[in-house]
């Protein structure tokens, strides 16, 4: 079977792009790290790859708010993401890849490049970095989630995640579209507020999708559990559950086929 | 021919360095420099006045200001290390010898003892590095930035991180940063005493630390996993703050080499103003933001700009040697880089933040960011095409030559003409005194007694044991994905894990390499209030044995020591510093653990709001790194079940000097802790061989509060009891007290819960007769979450609920902190 | 290349503000620490960032600047500051201004210089950020001030202005 290509975009201050390239490899995707600046150039094209994912980190600092200065550069740079979506190829954002995506306007709907959502700084004021409980919709289209059970676990770690919408209305159009694709839970799955929503995120929000279902954005770091030994309580013998993080890039890659 | 070398040969002579006249070096006497110098905070002592004068005698020539800059940096404390490398004359007691070279007879003597073939590059490099599986290195850093953090806490400590980053990034050809290790003393943040004038408050001194830490070390995407955090009041004034990194890089770059011809390549930030040194002459003409120049705030994305560019040269062979731009900018990177060819420099090539800067400005400025390489001409254009991919400057600024000169101008004119023999080797030595007077054996005295649960939940709850969950949130522990033993552990991931294991798939890019490392520490700096010898010994034997718990293999450890001191001019404080480097010596020979690098940072001390000085306690901190070979036999410290055996590994003596439990009490005096190293390095290498046979289910090792606080802390991260007989402890014979069985901080114990299945498996590791470590079944794990422990009479001393337990210990830091 | 027009070099200043309807999580915290430092009357405290955009750029430039790359299109709003004497209120509001020293490195002001830049605008001269804390609450300048200092600025690497203001 062929493996299809994915395109890992960087940027200065990018910084999960190794464990997130090594995530997709281990699933028969090819990975290749590209800086936005080749481009730019003209050295890469969007539409050769078959996968995007916009990986953590603090791109340009964030200094102007976390992902806005990468997310000017995706909406000016990669000109044709749009028709990349519109094909129905899969795009992924991870924390600040999220950011970004929302930002310029990708997510929750990628249809005129309008925000309507945002992040604030967390509830707490601070960085955090913990595993949380998820529960993730199993009424949307989002094709990263096929197979995967309702309720999940994944770290998060950053400081402005606590995500908010533009109005009251917004939040009703999410949900009828159908959009949140993740939510921060307790975990016995009831919505809580923190530590179980590290952030103060609206409605739990830990992540989006877009009506169609190929575009993901979201908090919790998927490429730090493709592994049993990467969460938190693999020592302990109750232990005994999959690594979500790696079904995720499964589904991209199987996807992009 | 290359552009740069046309250039060079279309270049007049280097000019003559334009004079310093005002110096007077030629005409005035040294006591006369010496008031000079110490009037602009240049530190060089009569002895080395003497030298620079004699130098520029035979020269005929006044230097310039540069030229004394170049020299009082390079043979600065920081530098040369200058107390660790001269001659000391030490009085113990009666009995008086003299050490010739500090460092070379402890710290590098026990090195060159172990003989370890792992060991790829000690002391020489920015790091320590150590082989890591066939293909690959670890390199090992760990610096201090204390005075930076006293003033400005955020800059100073971000500037740190930065700092040991640039180190190991400038170690070999470069090593890819997989772990940062951060830690720190301070007074208490709840603070009520008096403070001088000016004194930032210990709490906000805390405040900004972490957050530096954290901001520099999470943008960088570099996990901050390890560390730790000692409270004492005695260092309100000069809080210290250690950082530390782990670099991976392929065995095979961790040689480099400068040849002659090689471009003198500087890349990342611009040159500025500011990280100007306090310690220079012009600092008055500076006026009002002066200060502010010394201290500065960090700019990690910078930095990570850097690093990403770095590693793509390296791995594409564009230069053949780098070191870091720290302390003495580029006067101190191209000195060394050039120390044993020679070195040429155009300020005027140097990019800068501001045109007004003067060469000796743009030749000693400390601007953060900043990296120097050396570069074969054919491979400059490649390399900077490399560079500006990644939105990162470079430039070539000279070449290196093979007169033996550092030589550099500006603009044609001349500014440093030194030879490298006189600049890296003439340093004058002088003899220092140091007094050591053995303490007297004391009783333990004083204070009251309480009730063994009591005792247990003021330990708890006390600043220097409870929970780190505050800080250890706020750092990304899990960027790069291969924190596989986290530093919260157990099954709310909130438990006191005694390190972290790292498996660093992300810089091999191999998930099949399960080969993985651990880091961890030793730090007590109350032990060394008794005595410095046998704090060295119980930080060595303490790190060891925190590396252990989780996996890590004890034969394979290696070793950095940071020495934190007052002022060495007081005989009594050097006395103690080269009592700590003798323990340190022992402490490495015994257990065979190689030191790979260093570092020592003097005279912290201040005067308090009296005036009076206030010293620091002498502290050492010693880190040890060592592979995990398989990390999915890692271990962690919570309790997995009920019904398990409890194993206690050491002896336990009545050693209750400087511990916790003195301290909770009033007491003074008694036995410090003395580390046994053959015997435990025995015990320990059982462990690590039943650990690595999956016989074990958790380890914890026993420090501040002994076995109470170790067993407490296991139950409530696991949530499960334990019973305990104190009559079954392997111990000294005349003990008759369950508090010293209980409380007492002997060196050289772990607490290992084994399954009923494996005990007898378990036991076949550990070897028998009088010097084997003992080791002997204490207890057992129970399903209901309460700590029970069983005197020496046999009757039930104490049964204190874990909840509450954990509650006390969760609530002091932020209580402190509000 | 047609007629180059040159523009003059000016100094402009852009504060962005969290939009009121939006929990403010780093005012909170600047709170809590001034009020442990004496300042128990205050009630509310809001954080905001202040450039300081020197170059050869118009003021209608650098409201693009604000709108498109500074300003957050759906938390925060940006307004143009002119220096100058804000209008008393009954000292019930305060503003802080905490500014990095000439001397020390201001990442957030690089980042924004060299966006702007990419944005296809003149690239500044310099860009200089501050934080802005505004505070409500009864209070005096030297009680503020002492606060401050203790508080969010330290004078070695900030300079730091305490006015009366509007809200």
């Amino acid at each position: 079977m062929k493996s299809p290509k994915i395109l890992v975009l960087r940027a200065a201050g990018t910084n999960c792009e190794l464990e997130t390239a090594n995530a997709f490899a281990a699933v028969g995707g090819k990975p290749e790290l590209v800086h936005i600046s080749e481009i730019k150039a003209g050295k890469k094209r969007l539409m050769d790859y078959g996968v995007l994912v916009i990986p953590g980190g603090f791109s340009y600092g964030d200094d102007v708010g976390a992902g806005r200065v990468l997310a000017n550069q995706v909406r000016h740079t990669l000109t044709d993401l749009r028709q990349f979506v519109r094909l129905g190829r899969p795009v992924l954002g991870i924390c600040n890849g999220f950011q970004v995506l929302v930002k310029a306007g990708i997510l929750p709907h990628s249809n005129n490049f309008d925000q309507t959502a945002s992040f604030t700084v967390n509830d707490s004021g601070r960085f955090e970095a913990r595993w949380v409980h998820l529960r993730l919709n199993t009424q949307s289209s989002c094709l990263f989630f096929a197979g995967l059970p309702e309720m999940v676990e994944l770290p998060v770690a950053h400081a402005e995640g606590k995500l908010v919408v533009k109005s009251p209305r917004h939040l009703e159009e999410l949900k009828k579209n159908k959009s949140i694709a993740l939510q921060y839970v307790t975990e016995d799955g009831k919505l809580m507020g923190y530590p179980h929503n590290p952030n103060g995120s609206i409605f739990n929000i830990a992540g989006l999708t877009n009506p169609e279902g190929n575009v993901l954005g979201l908090m919790p770091h998927p490429e730090r559990f493709i592994e049993i030994h990467q969460h938190p309580n693999w020592t302990r013998q109750t232990y005994r559950k999959q690594a979500v993080g790696l079904e995720i890039f499964k589904n991209a890659v199987s996807h992009a086929r | 021919m290359s552009p740069a070398a046309a250039k060079e040969t279309a270049r007049p002579a280097v000019p003559a360095p334009a004079a310093a006249p005002e110096l007077g070096v030629l005409t005035r006497s040294v006591r006369e420099l010496r008031a000079l110098g110490d009037e602009r905070h240049l530190s060089l002592s009569e002895a080395e006045w003497a030298a620079v004068q004699a130098r520029f005698k035979t020269l005929k020539r006044e230097p310039t200001l540069a030229e004394i800059e170049t020299i009082a940096q390079t043979w600065s404390e920081h530098c040369k290390h200058k107390t660790f490398t001269s001659p000391i004359r030490l009085s113990e007691g009666r009995r008086t010898r003299t050490i010739k070279n500090l460092f070379q007879e402890t710290i590098a003597a026990a090195t060159a003892a172990a003989k370890k073939p792992w060991c790829l590059s000690v002391f020489e490099d920015n790091a320590g590095v150590v082989a890591f599986g066939r293909k690959w290195a670890l390199a090992f850093k760990a610096e201090t930035h204390n005075h930076p953090s006293a003033l400005e806490p955020y800059g100073g400590a971000e500037t740190g991180v930065g700092g040991v980053i640039r180190d190991v990034l400038g170690c070999g050809l470069g090593a890819k940063p997989v772990l940062n290790t951060d830690v720190f003393c301070f007074a208490r943040p709840d603070y009520r005493g008096p403070l001088p004038e000016g004194a930032l408050h210990p709490s906000r001194t805390m405040r900004g630390v972490v957050a530096g830490v954290r901001d520099y070390g999470n943008r960088m995407g570099i996990p901050t996993a390890g560390g730790g955090i000692w409270f004492d009041d005695d260092y309100r004034l000069n809080p210290l703050v250690f950082c530390g990194t782990v670099g991976l890089l392929p065995a095979k770059a961790v040689k480099k080499e400068v040849k002659p011809g090689d471009l003198i390549v500087v890349a990342g930030g611009r040159t500025g103003r500011d990280g100007l040194h306090g310690a220079t002459f012009s600092s008055a003409v500076l006026g009002d933001d002066a200060p502010g120049s010394a201290v500065q705030i960090g700019h990690a994305i910078a930095e990570k700009r850097v690093l990403d560019a770095l590693l793509r040269a390296r791995d594409r062979s564009l230069y053949r040697s780098v070191t870091d731009c720290g302390a003495g900018g580029l006067s101190s990177a191209v000195g060394e880089l050039g120390a044993d060819c020679g070195a040429r420099v155009r300020l005027e090539d140097v990019p800068l933040k501001a045109a007004d800067l003067e060469s000796w400005e743009i030749w000693l400025s400390e601007s953060q960011e900043r990296m120097v390489l050396a570069v074969p001409p054919k491979d400059l254009k490649a390399l900077q095409a490399v560079f500006a991919a990644e939105g990162c400057e470079t430039a070539a600024i000279g070449e290196f030559t093979r007169d033996g000169r550092l030589r550099v101008v500006h603009h044609d004119e001349g500014v440093v003409d030194l030879d490298m023999k006189f600049l890296h080797k003439g340093l004058p030595r002088e003899v220092r005194r140091a007094e050591w007077t053995p303490p007297p054996p004391q009783k333990a005295s004083g204070g009251a007694a309480k009730r063994l649960g009591e005792i247990l939940r003021e330990a708890i709850a006390d600043a220097n044991v409870c929970s780190r969950e505050w800080v250890i949130r706020q750092y990304d522990h899990e960027v790069q994905a291969g924190t596989v033993i986290k530093p919260l552990q157990g099954v709310r991931h909130d438990g006191p894990g005694d390190a972290c294991v790292i498996w660093p798939h992300a810089a091999t890019g191999d998930l099949e390499d399960r080969a993985g490392f651990s880091v961890a520490h030793g730090l007590n700096p109350e032990y060394g209030r008794l005595d410095p010898y046998w704090m060295a010994m119980a930080c060595v034997d303490e790190a060891l044995r925190n590396l252990t718990c989780v996996g890590a293999d004890p034969s394979r450890a290696a070793l950095l020591d940071n020495f934190c001191w007052p002022s060495p001019d007081d005989p009594k404080q050097l006395g103690a510093l080269v009592r700590a480097a003798e323990g340190c010596r022992d402490a490495a020979k015994g257990f065979r653990a190689p030191f790979i690098s260093g570092k020592d940072s003097l005279y912290n001390e201040s005067k308090d709001e009296k005036g009076r000085p206030l010293p620091i306690p002498g502290t050492l901190l010693i880190s040890a790194l060592a592979p995990v070979p398989d990390v999915r036999r890692a271990v962690t410290m919570d309790f997995k079940g009920p019904g398990n055996a409890l194993y206690l590994l050491g002896r336990t003596n009545d050693e209750l000097g400087g511990s916790l439990c003195h301290r909770l009490l009033g007491r003074t005096g008694g036995e410090v802790p003395k580390a046994s190293p053959a015997v435990t390095l025995e015990g320990l290498r059982s462990l690590h061989a039943a650990i690595t046979k999956s016989l074990v289910l958790s380890a914890h090792d026993l420090s501040e509060g002994g076995l109470a606080v170790a067993a407490a802390e296991m139950g409530f991260s696991g949530e499960f009891g334990a019973v305990i007989d104190l009559d079954e402890i392997p111990r000294d014979p005349r003990i008759y007290s369950n508090e010293t069985l209980l409380f007492s901080e002997s060196a050289g114990r772990i607490l290992v819960e084994v399954a009923p299945e494996n005990e007898s498996a378990f036991l076949r590791h550990f070897g028998k007769g009088a010097k084997a470590a003992p080791v002997r079944r204490v207890g057992q794990t129970t399903a209901n979450p309460i700590l029970k422990i069983v005197g020496l009479d046999g009757s039930t001393v104490m049964e204190e609920p874990l909840r509450e337990l954990k509650e006390a210990w969760q609530r002091t830091l932020p209580a402190m902190l509000a | 290349m047609s007629a180059v027009r040159v523009q003059p070099v000016s100094t402009h200043l852009i504060e962005i503000r969290l939009r009121p309807e939006f929990a403010d999580a780093e005012g909170a915290e600047a709170l809590a620490r001034l009020r442990a430092e004496g300042l128990s009357a205050l009630k509310d405290v809001r954080v905001s960032r202040l450039y300081e955009i020197k170059g050869a750029i118009t003021a209608t430039q650098v409201q693009q600047a604000a709108r498109e790359l500074l300003c957050d299109a759906v938390t925060q709003e940006s307004r143009v500051v002119n220096p100058g004497t804000p209008p008393l209120n009954g000292m019930n509001f305060w503003r802080v201004e905490v500014w990095p020293k000439p001397t020390v490195a201001d990442p957030p002001g690089e980042t924004v210089r060299d966006a702007i830049a990419e944005m296809g605008l003149p690239r500044p001269d310099s860009v200089r950020c501050a934080l802005v804390y505004r505070l409500l609450g009864r209070s005096s300048r030297a009680v503020i001030e002492k606060a401050v200092e203790k508080a969010l600025a330290n004078p070695l690497i900030h300079r730091f202005v305490v006015s009366e203001a509007h809200p």
